[in-house]
């Protein structure tokens, strides 16, 4: 296994660390949730990182010419290469390391990719990358739900009927976009047995955000972490409503929120109460209804939606996660 | 033998459907006079960010051979009209591929127009515009800033206002009679059409002199060229932040030197210290990390590089503690947390009108649920 650094879990937000290592001088949106998650990513990482980015939002808004918000070593990939970048960086690290080019240290290694970049064009190398059990790298996907970057584009990772430059609702037809969100993370937990460490997040939730990424950086191997992001650009909402519109999407049960640790599944936050039985789901309308994307859905379509999260909930192997079920025979 | 250029100077995503609708109808409307244009947006601008300025260009021509002309440069470098549809950018922009500060009027001829839309008057939008050398005449439309998003657009008529005083203000580009062919033309809306006559027949001008206006000479930076670049095209990180002025408590991050973000505000956080309970959250989810942690444990929002999202107004548990204010209350982005040190009854005296005059201002920053832009236009025109 390899060496990790020691970062102990976040007691309370009153504990996170001050230290700011991605600052201001972006040019993302006004509300931006990625950069959030850039943030707090880093945040919890702290200074011995080295972070790698693919193209999309975090690549271009954030590094336009000769300028950067970061405080950390950070290196452009290009689009699909999220994972070749992290499995080359940790490896380079460890020759380094043994031919004593360099101090013997634990340096985390994080890379990131959009949806764009990981749950379409990168996923091959992200599958790579996870299959090397001798590096500790982690890979963050920061999902927008479309290629926000380009303009909003319909992405494997877009909700079924949002508006987008390639699926713009029409009057003979209304939801263009035909395809349900791609289930990322559980494919590659269950693709990838020898992972450490697998977890969805959102950063509306800070501090469990913070906790999970330092979850995955001590685990000693490679590990994934998928972010859901409010998109003010895409979803088209005020900028203000990004932290909430985070949380709707968790309350509502359209994003789960769950750890994988060696195996071992644990439900968290809001989504734990749900499937506990000690919170009610609320409505979908109430998330489909606060986006511009989603302004053109009729009632059955507002249906459609809350039918496919009480399939996900109710019908499927494991909640959320799995929707295979055994055969009864 | 003429060409007439126009510029709409718009805030990124939120006001694109509307700087869209304006160049388009006006070159829609040149072609009834029998002149020839084109509508376009600036390159750099794509991809656009919400909030950050961008600018969509039209130009009218005579003949064909001037248009072809006009199109040789890669965009106007100066125009007869600069329309401005959001009056923070008064305070000047810093566009999303640009360095430093570029004033709102920059590209305006001598004897050009500025239109704003604005429920503010001229002298207050003066002291935000820089001054030019040469005489421009200013136009403000009074209303309401119209904000949108990307796909659901708020069709309050502020593109057919804007398209009336146009019209008034610069005859040779376009005749009020053919805008009003086209645009019945182009929507069917006998509505709209009346909303450009009404426009046309109000607007109002006031001759702004040279050396009027804001004298601060706008901030630029010094990028380096191919040929300066370091070796690899290494940019330099940001430095490591430190304690709050220097000192050893707080902590204030590094921050870029080369943009600031401010620009892309029109509204700003404007806090009570008073009755905050430093539970963290504003400082916790500020995408632009823009919080000062203060000595004394407070989080004091930095206005060089906050851009006026509101999420920390959003986050806020305690009521009136952030509250979002038009940003043209102000003059200067200096310390809040600063002057409340300095006299705190001052400045929670001045804070507690600002907030109660914010309550009175129905400014919206687009999207907040299906119907809602109706209900807000209902609101204006009962208003």
């Amino acid at each position: 296994m390899a060496t990790v650094q020691d970062l102990p879990q976040i007691r309370g937000v009153k504990n996170i660390p001050v230290e700011e290592f991605y600052s201001s001088g972006h040019r993302t949106c006004q509300g931006c949730e990625s950069a959030l998650v850039m943030r707090l990513m880093i945040k919890a990482a702290g200074q011995r990182t080295i972070v790698l980015g693919s193209t999309g939002c975090m690549y271009v808004a954030n590094t336009t010419y000769y300028s950067t918000p970061w405080v950390v070593p950070w290196m452009h990939t290009q689009l699909g290469s999220a994972g070749s970048a992290a499995t080359g960086t940790a490896a380079g690290l460890n020759s380094m390391m043994r031919k004593g080019k360099m101090t013997q240290e634990p340096i985390n290694v994080i890379a990131f990719c959009g949806d764009g970049g990981g749950v379409d064009m990168g996923l091959s190398a992200l599958s790579a990358a996870l299959q090397h059990d001798e590096y500790n790298l982690l890979i963050i996907c920061y999902d927008n739900e479309s290629y926000a970057n380009t303009d909003i584009q319909v992405s494997g990772s877009s909700p079924w009927g949002a508006n987008s430059t390639f699926s713009p609702p029409g009057s003979e037809i209304r939801n263009m976009n035909t395809r349900w969100k791609k289930n990322m993370a559980p494919m590659l937990a269950v693709g990838h047995p020898d992972m450490k460490y697998v977890a969805t997040a959102c950063a509306s939730y800070g501090l469990d955000f913070n906790n999970k990424v330092r979850r995955a950086l001590t685990s000693g191997g490679p590990t994934f972490i998928h972010c859901i992001d409010p998109c003010p650009k895409g979803w088209d909402y005020d900028p203000k409503y990004s932290h909430e519109l985070g949380m709707l999407a968790i309350e509502t049960g359209l994003w789960i929120q769950y750890e994988i640790i060696d195996g071992e599944l644990t439900l968290n936050g809001p989504s734990r109460a749900i499937a506990k039985g000690i919170r009610k789901r609320k409505p979908v309308e109430e998330y489909l209804m606060r986006q511009g994307r989603f302004a053109h859905f009729l009632p059955e379509d507002i249906k459609k939606f809350q039918d496919k999260i009480e399939e996900t909930w109710e019908k499927w192997w494991i909640p959320g996660l799995i929707p295979i079920t055994p055969s009864q025979e | 033998m003429a060409t007439r250029a126009v510029e709409v100077v718009y805030r990124g995503i939120f006001q694109r459907t509307l700087a869209r609708n304006i160049v388009r109808n006006i070159v829609f409307a040149a072609r009834k006079d029998g002149k020839i244009g084109t509508a376009f947006g600036r390159y750099s601008d794509s991809p656009e960010r919400n909030g950050i300025p961008a600018k969509q260009f039209a130009i009218v021509c005579d003949t064909a051979l001037e248009l072809e002309e006009s199109l040789a440069v890669y965009e106007a470098t100066n125009v007869d009209v600069t329309i401005n549809v959001d009056d923070a950018m008064c305070k000047g922009i810093e566009s999303w591929a640009w360095y430093g500060l570029q004033p709102i009027n920059e590209l305006t001829n001598s004897g050009g127009t500025l239109i704003v839309t604005s429920r503010q008057d001229a002298d207050s939008l003066l002291e935000d515009i820089h001054q030019k050398d040469t005489p421009y005449d200013l136009a403000i439309i009074p209303s309401t800033v119209s904000f949108s998003g990307l796909w659901v657009y708020k069709d309050d008529h502020t593109d057919m206002r804007i398209l009336g005083t146009l019209c008034k203000v610069c005859p040779d580009l376009v005749s009020l009679e053919a805008m009003l062919e086209s645009i019945q033309e182009q929507t069917g809306s006998g509505t709209k059409v009346a909303s450009v006559q009404k426009a046309f027949d109000r607007t109002v001008t006031r001759a702004v002199e040279p050396g009027e206006g804001n004298t601060e000479t706008p901030f630029s930076f010094d990028m380096p060229g191919w040929k300066t670049m370091e070796e690899g095209l290494v940019i330099r990180a940001l430095p490591q932040g430190a304690g709050y002025g220097g000192g050893d408590e707080g902590y204030v991050p590094g921050r870029s030197e080369v943009f600031k973000k401010w620009s892309t505000r029109s509204m700003r956080p404007v806090i009570n210290f008073e009755t905050c309970i430093k539970c963290t959250l504003c400082w916790l989810q500020c995408p632009d990390t823009c919080f000062d942690v203060t000595p004394d444990g407070l989080y004091d929002a930095n206005m060089e590089s906050c851009c006026g999202c509101g999420v920390c107004e959003a986050v806020c548990p305690v009521p009136d503690c952030v509250t979002m204010v038009s940003e043209s209350q102000f003059n200067d982005n200096d310390s809040q947390w600063e002057a409340w040190q300095k006299d705190k009854d001052g400045y929670n005296k001045w804070m507690t009108v600002l907030v109660e005059k914010q309550k009175s201002e129905t400014r919206t920053h687009g999207f907040h649920h299906v119907g809602g832009y109706a209900d807000e236009i209902n609101e204006m025109e009962e208003a």
